[in-house]
C-alpha cells in the first residue's frame, strides 16, 4: 500500500489532545461540531484516530506559509 | 520560540515575535531588518508599522466574504473561453480548459471531461528512457490491434491473430499470456503456436464469430483500461537535472500510485474525486485550489486573489467529502427554505417545505431580503446604544 502521508498534496495530520482541544475551542468560541469534518475512512487520517477526535492539520499555506486547521472525525 | 534564520539580535526577535503577524510576514521583517542593519528602535518601528498595515488589511467582521468571492471569480469568468480548446497545454494531450473546466470543478463532476494524470517517476526510472518505457507499458492500455493483426477466416469459422514479435518483446508480454487472457475473457479454447493464436466459436455461427472479434478488440492485455495513451516528456527539474515525466490520457490514480517506479509523492490527476479517494479530503481541497487557479492562470486571469479560490475549496470540502456548489450541493443543503427556493426550482422547495411543515428562522441574508428585514451583514448586524455604559471606560 502506498504511504499517503508522503504525497506532497497531503499535509500533516495529527490527533489533537483533549486539553489542547479545549484551548482551541475556547479561542474560537465554538463547539467541536462547528469544526470542518473529516470522514473516518479518510486515507490521510492517522491510524489511531476515532470518531469524535479532532485532527490538527498543518498546511503549507499560500498566504501565511503555514496554517493550522482542525477537522472533526465523523462517520 | 520559533527558529529565526536571520542574523538579528534577540531583542529584535522578541519584538517581532510579539506582533500578530503571520510567519511569512515576520520572515520579511527579519529580512529587511537584517539587510538594512536596523537598530532595535527602528526594528520595533518597522514591526509595528507592518503589523498595523496587516491588521488594517484583514477582513472586517461581518464582511460578506462569500459574495465578494463570487463576484471576484465571476467577473474574470466572463472572459474565459467557452469552447474547449484541444491539444493545448502540455505534451499534445487534450485537456478541457476555460469555463467548461471551471464549471466542471465547482460542480464536482464525478469524472472530468478529459481525465489526465501527470506521472512522476523515481530514481533510475526517471533517468533512463528504457526504464521509463517499462512504466509506460504498465500504465497504457494495450489492445490486440497494438500487438498484431487480426483476421477472420469465415470458411473455417476461426479468428486468427498473428502477433508481432518485436512488439511483444517491447511490451513485455508473451504469446502464451495473450492466449491465456483471451481464454479467460472470452471463454473459448485457443490454439497458440509461436506468434499465432487461433480460436473460434464452439458451434459454427457467423454471428458469434463476429461477436468474438468485437469482444477481442475491447480486451486490455496489459496496462490500465482507463488510460488510452501515455506521452513521455523530458523535463528539467528544479535542480537543473532532467527527468522523464509521463502524461496520460485517462486517469486511474489509485492503480498508478502502486506501480513500481512511480513516484507516489508527486504524481497527480485532474480528477478531484480520485484525489479525495486516494489521498483524503485535505489533498482534495489543495487540488481544487490548484486546478481552479491553473484554469484561470491558463487564460491570463491569475490576478484573481487565491483567497477566493481557497474559500470555494474550503466550502466544497467542509463536510469531509467533496460537495458541489449549486442546487445539488451546498446551496441545496441550506437550512432555510426561502434561501433554497430563491436559488433554483422555487416551487419544488416551497411545496416540499409545506408538506413537511418546515420552519424558516430567517437567520440568513436571502430570507431577510425576501421578507424585507435588514440583513445580518456589515452594519446590519450591529446594534448601537447611546450612553448606557454607566461608568465603564471605553478602551
Amino acid at each position: 500500500m502506498v504511504d499517503v502521508s508522503q504525497h506532497e498534496l497531503v499535509p500533516e495530520h495529527t490527533v489533537l489532545e483533549e486539553d489542547e482541544l479545549e484551548d482551541v475551542l475556547a479561542e474560537y468560541d465554538i463547539d467541536r461540531t462547528d469544526l470542518p469534518k473529516i470522514k473516518r475512512t479518510d486515507p490521510a487520517l492517522p491510524d489511531e484516530a476515532e470518531i469524535g477526535d479532532v485532527i490538527e492539520i498543518v498546511r503549507d499555506s499560500r498566504t501565511t506559509d503555514q496554517a493550522v486547521v482542525y477537522r472533526l472525525v465523523v462517520d | 520560540m520559533t527558529d529565526v534564520e536571520y542574523d538579528v539580535g534577540d531583542d529584535v526577535i522578541a519584538v517581532v515575535e510579539d506582533t500578530e503577524l503571520p510567519r511569512r510576514l515576520r520572515e520579511k521583517v527579519y529580512e529587511t531588518v537584517e539587510k538594512r542593519n536596523a537598530t532595535l528602535e527602528q526594528a520595533d518601528e518597522i514591526a509595528r508599522a507592518v503589523e498595523n498595515q496587516y491588521l488594517q488589511t484583514r477582513i472586517d467582521p461581518l464582511d460578506p466574504v462569500g459574495t465578494v468571492s463570487a463576484q471576484s471569480i465571476g467577473e474574470p469568468g466572463t472572459q474565459l473561453t467557452m469552447n474547449t480548446f484541444h491539444y493545448a497545454g502540455v505534451a499534445e494531450i487534450d485537456v478541457t480548459q476555460g469555463l467548461p473546466r471551471l464549471i466542471e470543478l465547482v460542480d464536482a463532476r464525478k469524472t472530468p471531461d478529459t481525465p489526465m494524470m501527470t506521472v512522476y517517476l523515481e530514481d533510475e526510472y526517471a533517468r533512463e528512457r528504457e526504464k521509463a518505457h517499462e512504466v509506460v507499458w504498465k500504465i497504457e492500455a494495450t489492445q490486440i490491434l497494438a500487438l498484431g493483426d487480426v483476421s477472420t477466416n469465415v470458411a473455417d469459422m476461426r479468428v486468427q491473430i498473428s502477433l508481432n514479435k518485436d512488439t511483444l518483446e517491447e511490451r513485455m508480454i508473451t504469446a502464451e499470456e495473450v492466449a491465456d487472457i483471451i481464454e479467460d475473457n472470452l471463454g473459448v479454447k485457443t490454439v497458440q503456436q509461436g506468434t499465432t493464436v487461433e480460436f473460434g466459436p464452439e458451434e459454427p455461427s457467423y454471428r458469434e464469430l463476429l461477436q468474438l472479434v468485437e469482444e477481442l478488440r475491447d480486451i486490455t492485455f496489459k496496462g490500465i483500461e482507463e488510460v488510452s495513451r501515455v506521452v513521455i516528456r523530458r523535463e528539467e527539474m528544479d535542480d537543473g537535472n532532467e527527468e522523464f515525466v509521463l502524461y496520460t490520457e485517462g486517469s486511474a490514480f489509485g492503480d498508478v500510485l502502486s506501480i513500481e517506479g512511480v513516484d507516489a509523492s508527486r504524481t497527480t490527476t485532474n480528477n478531484i474525486h480520485e484525489i479525495h479517494r486516494n489521498l483524503g479530503i485535505e489533498a482534495a481541497r489543495e487540488a481544487i485550489i490548484e486546478e481552479t487557479h491553473n484554469t484561470l492562470a491558463e487564460q491570463g486571469l491569475d490576478d484573481v486573489n487565491v483567497r477566493h479560490l481557497m474559500l470555494v475549496a474550503d466550502m466544497m470540502t467542509n463536510r469531509g467529502e467533496i460537495e458541489s456548489i449549486g442546487r445539488h450541493g451546498i446551496s441545496g443543503s441550506k437550512d432555510s427554505v426561502l434561501a433554497r427556493a430563491a436559488f433554483e426550482v422555487t416551487v419544488n422547495h416551497l411545496l416540499n417545505a409545506a408538506i413537511h411543515g418546515e420552519v424558516d428562522d430567517l437567520d440568513g441574508v436571502t430570507e431577510n431580503v425576501i421578507v424585507g428585514k435588514p440583513i445580518k451583514l456589515g452594519t446590519g448586524d450591529v446594534d448601537l446604544r447611546m450612553g448606557s455604559t454607566s461608568g465603564r471606560q471605553a478602551d
